[in-house]
């Protein structure tokens, strides 16, 4: 993070945020987490993805887990999904966490609106919604974008590419919630590795995350280093291809895709093994509530 | 005789005059009457020596580097306290990073000035403009009156192309501005230009800028830049959407399996994705 923050980007400052706000969320101070999560979100935006499976986990554990998704329990079961988000939204953290939130962000922006004008909400937020970039980055859907950014298919196949990322981030969320690192660190690495852009410095927004999920991976050492040569090497066939295409000028844009496709297909490998290999901590979860 | 064998003819009496010991002006002055009274003479041209400017891109791919070098007619001691500019015009499909030349500025090895200073260095050469660069040049120890200086550019990602994987971007050659507050340069080589960049002497005001005719080694410089093939699109979106609907498909297969069963049960939701 050391390296990646000294180019411009404050990364270890957003890494240090989210364990802050994952810390005090696991430790019932919502108030402060929600605090930090405001901070982390002005900071950089990707942590407002982490919206979903916080509340999830809030709300899980205000009610037990058990009880919390079970269908027509709570409210009117005319539609289970309706009746979940009414009780998800209504619930008493989750409100005060969106409103501190909520309320760090607003006043953050207004300040710095207040003391930047226009060009800060450009730069911070407006930028993210209108930026083409459209040059070779890790993403599997570069090649594919690039070729087709005047074209008509350009929205359609932009929303596309997105749709898979959402999915995988809602089912990710509603399923792992209970584990909230565990949950936080998958989303990250999803939504890295299925965006639309991907470079090296998304990479330190999960291994920041990944010390925590560690010591419940039942995996062996050999495996571990598998998976991460793996990794490693994905990174280095893109690599290659890139650099002669940058600092060469050779065309080498179709073994750059398919490099990108095959650190796809890794990074899918390493996050299924770990899902495969993570140990809940089910039985803990119980204990602590009987007591 | 043309206007080259005037010039040829002008050098061999200049230099016998200089190898007869005459001061200067004294050496300029008879060279003009002498030129009078052969009858060759042809205006103001005539005394005026063209700058030589060669251009080269150094390194490969889409980062490179603009050497520029100039040969003026004049001698470094007449040159000696003017600033000598190049002010080149660079089309969309190249920029430079201001930043960078910021930097490169602070530790004194290029001086720029990017007009406008504002550079989108993401976008595609489709939707760019043209930058016009004045670029301060040092003097050459390569030879008297020679000077030089490096800028770096950088390619842009063109559209891709139907069959020909590279696109070639065109640098025309620069102009070549000289500013000497002393006022000492003829009028009849130099013409005066109106440059927006400072060039103070010992006066506190600005000094004029002037610019010069010059004749280039050679007229323009052609970049390759490698580009995609639009050839390959419909394999490559196929291709793409199907890895990804794969890896989704492996990832949410094993999320289903080891996480916590969810509102509904997950093959619904897996069947209601896939649709």
């Amino acid at each position: 993070p050391r390296a990646v923050s000294t180019r411009g980007n404050a990364e270890a400052l957003v890494a240090l945020l989210v364990l802050a706000t994952l810390y005090y969320t696991e430790g019932s101070s919502v108030a402060r987490a929600a605090a930090c999560y405001g901070l982390a979100v002005h900071v950089k935006i990707y942590p407002l993805t982490y919206a979903l499976p916080i509340a999830l986990h809030l709300q899980g554990r205000q009610h037990g887990h058990g009880a919390a998704l079970a269908m027509g329990h709570h409210g009117k079961a005319r539609s289970p999904l309706l009746g979940f988000l009414w009780q998800l939204l209504t619930n008493r953290d989750v409100l005060l966490f969106g409103a501190v939130a909520g309320s760090v962000l607003g006043s953050l922006t207004f300040a710095f609106y207040y003391l930047y004008g226009w060009e800060f909400l450009e730069h911070a937020y407006l930028y993210h919604l209108t930026r083409r970039d459209t040059r070779h980055n890790f993403s599997p859907y570069f090649y594919m974008l690039y070729l087709t950014a005047e074209s008509r298919w350009s929205f359609a196949l932009g929303l596309a590419a997105f749709l898979p990322q959402l999915l995988l981030l809602v089912v990710v969320s509603v399923v792992f919630y209970r584990d909230l690192a565990f949950c936080c660190f998958l989303h990250t690495a999803i939504f890295v590795s299925f965006n639309k852009v991907c470079t090296s410095q998304y990479f330190v927004w999960y291994l920041c995350l990944l010390p925590l999920i560690i010591p419940n991976l039942r995996m062996s050492w050999r495996r571990g280093a598998l998976l991460l040569s793996l990794w490693f090497l994905g990174q280095g066939l893109w690599l290659a291809p890139g650099y002669f295409l940058e600092f060469k000028g050779y065309n080498t844009f179709l073994l750059i895709w398919l490099a990108g496709l095959l650190f796809l297909s890794i990074n899918t490998f390493v996050l299924v093994q770990i899902i495969s290999h993570y140990q809940r901590e089910a039985q803990v979860v119980e204990k602590n509530k009987q007591r | 005789m043309g206007c080259g064998g005037l010039e040829i003819l002008s050098d061999r009496i200049g230099a016998g005059l200089w190898a007869a010991g005459l001061p200067r002006a004294l050496r300029e002055l008879l060279l003009v009457r002498a030129q009078a009274s052969s009858g060759f003479f042809s205006g103001a041209q005539a005394v005026c020596q063209d700058a030589v400017v060669t251009q080269q891109l150094l390194q490969e791919g889409f980062h490179r580097e603009l050497l520029l070098q100039v040969e003026l007619g004049a001698t470094r001691e007449d040159l000696g306290r003017c600033t000598v500019a190049a002010r080149t015009r660079l089309p969309p499909g190249i920029y430079v990073d201001p930043y960078e030349l910021a930097s490169l500025q602070r530790h004194n090895f290029t001086k720029a000035l990017v007009i406008p200073d504002a550079v989108d260095v993401e976008a595609p050469e489709y939707l760019a403009s043209d930058l016009v660069v004045l670029l301060y040049m040092t003097p050459d120890p390569r030879c008297s009156g020679c000077f030089t200086a490096t800028l770096p550019v950088h390619g842009r990602y063109h559209r891709p192309a139907e069959n020909n994987g590279t696109a070639l971007v065109a640098l025309k050659s620069p102009e070549i501005l000289i500013c000497c507050c002393d006022n000492h340069l003829s009028t009849e080589c130099w013409k005066p230009s109106d440059v927006e960049a400072a060039c103070l002497g010992r006066s506190s005001h600005p000094c004029q800028w002037y610019s010069v005719k010059h004749k280039p080694v050679s007229e323009e410089l052609i970049m390759q830049i490698p580009v995609g093939l639009r050839q390959h699109r419909f394999l490559v979106c196929v291709t793409t959407l199907l890895a990804t609907v794969l890896c989704s498909s492996m990832i949410l297969a094993a999320a289903c399996r080891y996480g916590h069963s969810p509102l509904q049960t997950c093959s619904e939701q897996k069947y209601r994705s896939m649709k």
